[in-house]
């Protein structure tokens, strides 16, 4: 099957909803498993202490980049179709520092 | 509990790779399916739009970026609203099913609870506000836009690092 699934209507819009609920508890499991329900461990890693969520975070891109590819290359997905955030530099780097800001105040 | 350094309770954890190569495959598996990575924060926007159209009905449907949110029959037609109640029933399955489950409120040992809190509404506030900026929070940026390299995003990543290790000296009592 030629994915995306829904907007290739292989799949119809209602079984997406379906697959959001899936989709948000293997989600929530995996981030509570790795530790990223504890604001104290989330912060560690901006007083140098503790830097495991880093370590998740950027080994989940890089499978999430590298599985997107593999799936590319061998025609299981087309990659054209899928929806690429698009690039505000400013509002998303004043963004981002505000983030940054809010994430060590309230921990999340 | 150690009060000091929470990296002595990793082993609590799994493994930062195993659990990363976990999150990346649901994000491949939800990119598959829907063609649009996970995200947090456009459920907030979702629920925050719905609650202005209750209150103020005239004034949220006069603004263009607000009746973007509204056109759906309902909260739970919305992909994002379901993924994040999803999100939090599998947070807390995960919590319970490692037997980590408490009613706490989370603090260094410097802080009140009621402090925290206060820190907790403000931060959350600021948080809530550059997601709007940037489109996105550390889900829908830096994890989903990271991944298919969208330049923005790591431009978004860079500047949340950033921005948190600037400040973090200033908030050190809530946490250290």
């Amino acid at each position: 099957m030629m994915g995306p699934l829904i907007p290739n209507e292989i799949l119809t819009p209602e079984i997406g909803l379906v697959f959001a609920l899936v989709a948000g508890l293997l989600f929530g499991f995996f981030l509570e498993r790795a530790g990223f329900g504890s604001a104290r461990k989330l912060t560690a890693i901006f007083y140098f202490q503790d830097f495991a969520l880093l370590r998740v975070m950027f080994t989940a891109v890089v499978v999430g980049a590298v599985g997107l590819l593999l799936l590319g290359a061998a025609g299981q997905i087309d990659l054209g179709m899928l929806a690429i955030p698009g690039t505000y530099l400013w509002p998303q780097a004043l963004g981002g520092l505000l983030i940054g800001l809010g994430f060590v105040i309230g921990g999340y | 509990m150690d009060q000091q350094n929470p990296s002595t309770e990793k082993s609590l954890y799994w493994s930062p790779y195993l659990a990363g190569v976990a999150i990346g495959l649901t994000l491949v598996l939800t990119y598959y399916v829907m063609g649009h990575g996970l995200g947090a924060s456009g459920a907030y926007t979702q629920l925050s739009a719905r609650m202005l159209q209750i209150e103020a009905p005239v004034h949220a449907e006069a603004n263009a970026y607000l009746r973007s949110y509204l056109h759906l029959g309902s909260l739970f037609q919305s992909w994002i609203v379901i993924e994040m109640f999803g999100v939090l029933l599998g947070g807390f399955l995960g919590a319970l099913t490692a037997r980590r489950f408490r009613f706490q409120i989370e603090r260094g040992p410097r802080i009140g609870g009621e402090d925290r809190l206060i820190f907790a509404l403000v931060g959350g506030g600021v948080v809530g506000f550059g997601s709007r900026l940037a489109q996105g929070c550390t889900s829908g940026q830096a994890l989903s836009g990271g991944a298919v390299l969208a330049v923005g995003s790591w431009l978004f990543t860079v500047a949340f690092f950033l921005g948190g290790y600037m400040f973090a000296w200033f908030a050190r009592r809530a946490w250290q």
